[in-house]
């Protein structure tokens, strides 16, 4: 597997963290992550690395990425990208979006649908559906979470967040390096999609737009986005179709790589 | 109204004595365990009671004027059952009406659950002029909870408080109509009809749970900082020395006024009988209202303030388990007469502060109890402690009046 190498990158915004690897393939593969800031290390993008270019920045609030006093809303974060992919010197690429990441891709998608050659959806929230709400993420105990996050409850990083529990009624036994990275992230998060809840009101009408051929991967066990988010997205979007993964949750690019990652390249193409 | 108090050192502290009301709801059902805030069912909320609570409640504060307290407080909270006063205004003016002499201190309204906030400045203005000028006027960024309950945004919450404020602050001292253009306000006509009674504003309090931006915004515009309880007493200690360290940091010595300290108090005729009429409605407060007063919504709190913050959080009052514990920190002043009366004075002492913030009722605390509390307070405890606190003879006495007479 090849390993991405961490660059840094002066972002309109503020100097941004951008992980990259590989080369070859027919576009570069732009990797936008969820609210857990996944990228760096992640098996997926290794994976997608030995036969593609894998450009993975980092949101501002994650990571080291500065700028995100600059964001107030989705639109402000498509732009970003945006600006991200010019100074990138990527006229075109393919997208690949876990979650926030992939209702990232689609805002941009449907502004800037020349930017974009092919595009995978995996678990995307961005839309509202009245009898399918988005579970809520905000406030939650990481050990409640986790479950939803994960289909296995003895994945490394589950096990953590149920062994968080219990420290948030003293919060000081918490050592504060672990806390602020968290804390960076969830603020970014809640700029985006604090109100409305994780989703942009106009998207569904400008869906439209996007040209890309898009796959939306729904994982079976996502405890976080109703199936119908994914059938919402395969039907607005002129030429897409969506799969479901099995034993696969939210967070399915992070447990289940092997599979997404031969999703992502059957799709892509080689 | 502001007159200044007469010159001397800040080593005769002033104090001035406020009766605080919280106004809980005292009866959720002992079945029901989960939290008091946002989600707590508003079925369990008996609209009959709740009028008997009110109208209670509005005595109670009503009260302490007769009682010659200097001040009464009211603040605002949403979808919750720790204090039913959404509208702390609402009861302001009721208060306006009701009293003739005390401070109404509003502490304070959540600023950017207002929108637009001239709002703010307008209903400020009304209980100024209906209460003659005795409107001290607290605005707050607002409790986390109040973010889940508006859905507002909370990475937006310190910037939408600071230009409030400043939009308020010129609604009352430039002449209007003017526009004001902001980030999060754009309006084209301001032009607050009514304006306040005091000039150029009435005093201005800012609560806090010691948050670094409040501190050094309090300090930066020579306001009142008032900390919030429920916390070991050791944290107030080292609130109010950062307050202390901000004003120096500003250039000027902290008035004691500037500092207020909130703290239950119960007072009754011997220790053991406060301690045995008071402690099961202090754990109705502590186990079935605060839980769910403590949430953080992402990007509330800077994080270099969250870091501050968390430093305290073991110390918080929902962690208590013991009276020991609760006698230990000083969550609440609670004894006979002698006792109370040695206890806030080494407290006032110790942490230099010019207001005391009595909350009398707590809980469930019956009006009964409430009522005779009040009453030893004001007959046994205060004239002791105005005796070791002379300042605060002059009910007038306000921040900003002293702030003018030193320049």
């Amino acid at each position: 597997m090849t390993t991405l190498a961490r660059h840094t990158l002066d972002s309109a915004v503020g100097e941004i963290e951008v992980h990259r690897a590989g080369s070859g393939g027919p576009a570069p593969v732009v990797y936008l992550h969820s609210a857990q800031g996944e990228g760096p290390g992640m098996v997926l993008l290794e994976q997608l690395a030995e036969t593609r270019v894998v450009v993975a920045p980092l949101f501002p609030g994650f990571g080291s990425s500065e700028g995100l006093e600059h964001i107030d809303d989705i639109e402000d974060a498509a732009f970003h990208v945006l600006d991200v992919l010019d100074r990138l010197d990527l006229p075109w690429c393919d997208m690949v979006g876990l979650s926030l990441g992939g209702w990232m891709a689609a805002e941009l998608a449907v502004r800037w649908p020349e930017r974009v050659r092919r595009m995978v959806l995996v678990n995307p929230v961005g839309l509202y559906l009245r009898d399918a709400p988005i579970t809520e993420i905000f406030g939650r105990a990481p050990s409640e979470l986790a479950g939803e996050l994960f289909a296995d409850d003895d994945f490394p990083i589950a096990q953590l967040m149920r062994a968080m529990d219990g420290m948030e009624a003293d919060p000081s036994q918490i050592p504060f390096e672990l806390v602020r990275p968290i804390l960076q992230s969830q603020a970014a998060t809640a700029k985006l999609g604090w109100s409305p809840y994780l989703h942009d009101p106009k998207l569904p009408s400008r869906l439209r737009r996007v040209t890309a051929p898009t796959l939306i991967v729904h994982a079976r066990k996502d405890g976080i986005v109703p199936r119908v988010h994914g059938e919402a997205y395969a039907s607005a979007i002129p030429d897409a179709k969506l799969v479901d993964l099995d034993d696969a949750a939210h967070l399915a690019p992070l447990e289940r790589p092997d599979e997404v990652a031969k999703l992502v390249l059957g799709h892509l193409g080689d | 109204m502001t007159a200044a108090l007469p010159s001397g050192s800040t080593q005769e502290a002033p104090v001035r004595f406020f009766s605080f009301h919280l106004m809980p709801y005292p009866d959720l059902p002992p079945d029901y365990d989960g939290p008091a805030w946002i989600t707590c069912p508003n079925e369990l909320f008996d609209p009959r009671l709740g009028g008997d609570l009110y109208n209670r409640y509005i005595d109670e504060l009503v009260y302490a004027e007769e009682l010659g307290f200097d001040g009464v407080c009211v603040n605002e909270h949403h979808q919750n059952a720790y204090g039913i006063m959404p509208s702390p205004n609402l009861i302001a003016s009721i208060l306006a009406r009701l009293t003739s002499r005390v401070r109404i201190a509003v502490v304070g309204n959540a600023l950017p659950l207002y929108d637009p906030p001239t709002r703010v400045a307008e209903e400020f203005a009304m209980i100024d002029c209906i209460s003659g000028g005795r409107l001290i006027a607290g605005m707050v960024v607002g409790g986390g909870p109040e973010y889940y309950s508006f859905s507002l945004n909370p990475a937006h919450a310190r910037e939408r408080f600071a230009e409030a404020h400043d939009l308020i602050l010129k609604v009352w001292t430039e002449p209007g109509p003017f526009e004001f253009t902001g980030k999060h306000y754009k309006l084209r006509y301001v032009n607050s009809w009514p304006r306040p009674i005091q000039q150029p504003h009435p005093e201005i309090w800012i609560p806090g749970v010691g948050s670094l931006e409040t501190l050094e915004f309090v300090a930066k515009h020579h306001y009142a900082y008032m900390g919030i309880p429920y916390f070991h007493i050791n944290v107030f200690e080292r609130m109010f020395a950062m307050m202390r360290d901000a004003c120096q940091k500003e250039g000027y010595d902290a008035d004691p006024l500037q500092l207020g300290w909130l703290v239950p108090i119960f007072v009754a005729e011997t220790d053991a009988e406060a301690r045995r009429r008071y402690e099961e409605h202090f754990w109705y407060f502590v186990r079935r209202l605060l839980p769910g007063i403590n949430i953080s919504p992402p990007g509330y709190t800077s994080v270099r303030s969250v870091e501050n913050i968390m430093k305290n959080a073991g110390t918080f009052a929902l962690n208590l388990e013991t009276w020991d514990e609760v006698v230990e920190g000083q969550y609440a002043i609670v004894g006979s007469p002698e006792t109370v009366t040695e206890l806030l004075s080494a407290n006032i002492e110790r942490l230099g502060v010019g207001n005391l913030l009595g909350l009398f009722q707590l809980g469930t605390l019956p009006a009964a109890d409430t009522k005779q509390s009040l009453e030893l307070f004001a007959t046994e405890v205060m004239p002791k402690l105005r005796h070791s606190f002379p300042g605060a003879l002059d009910p007038g006495a306000s921040v900003g009046a002293r702030a003018e007479d030193r320049s």
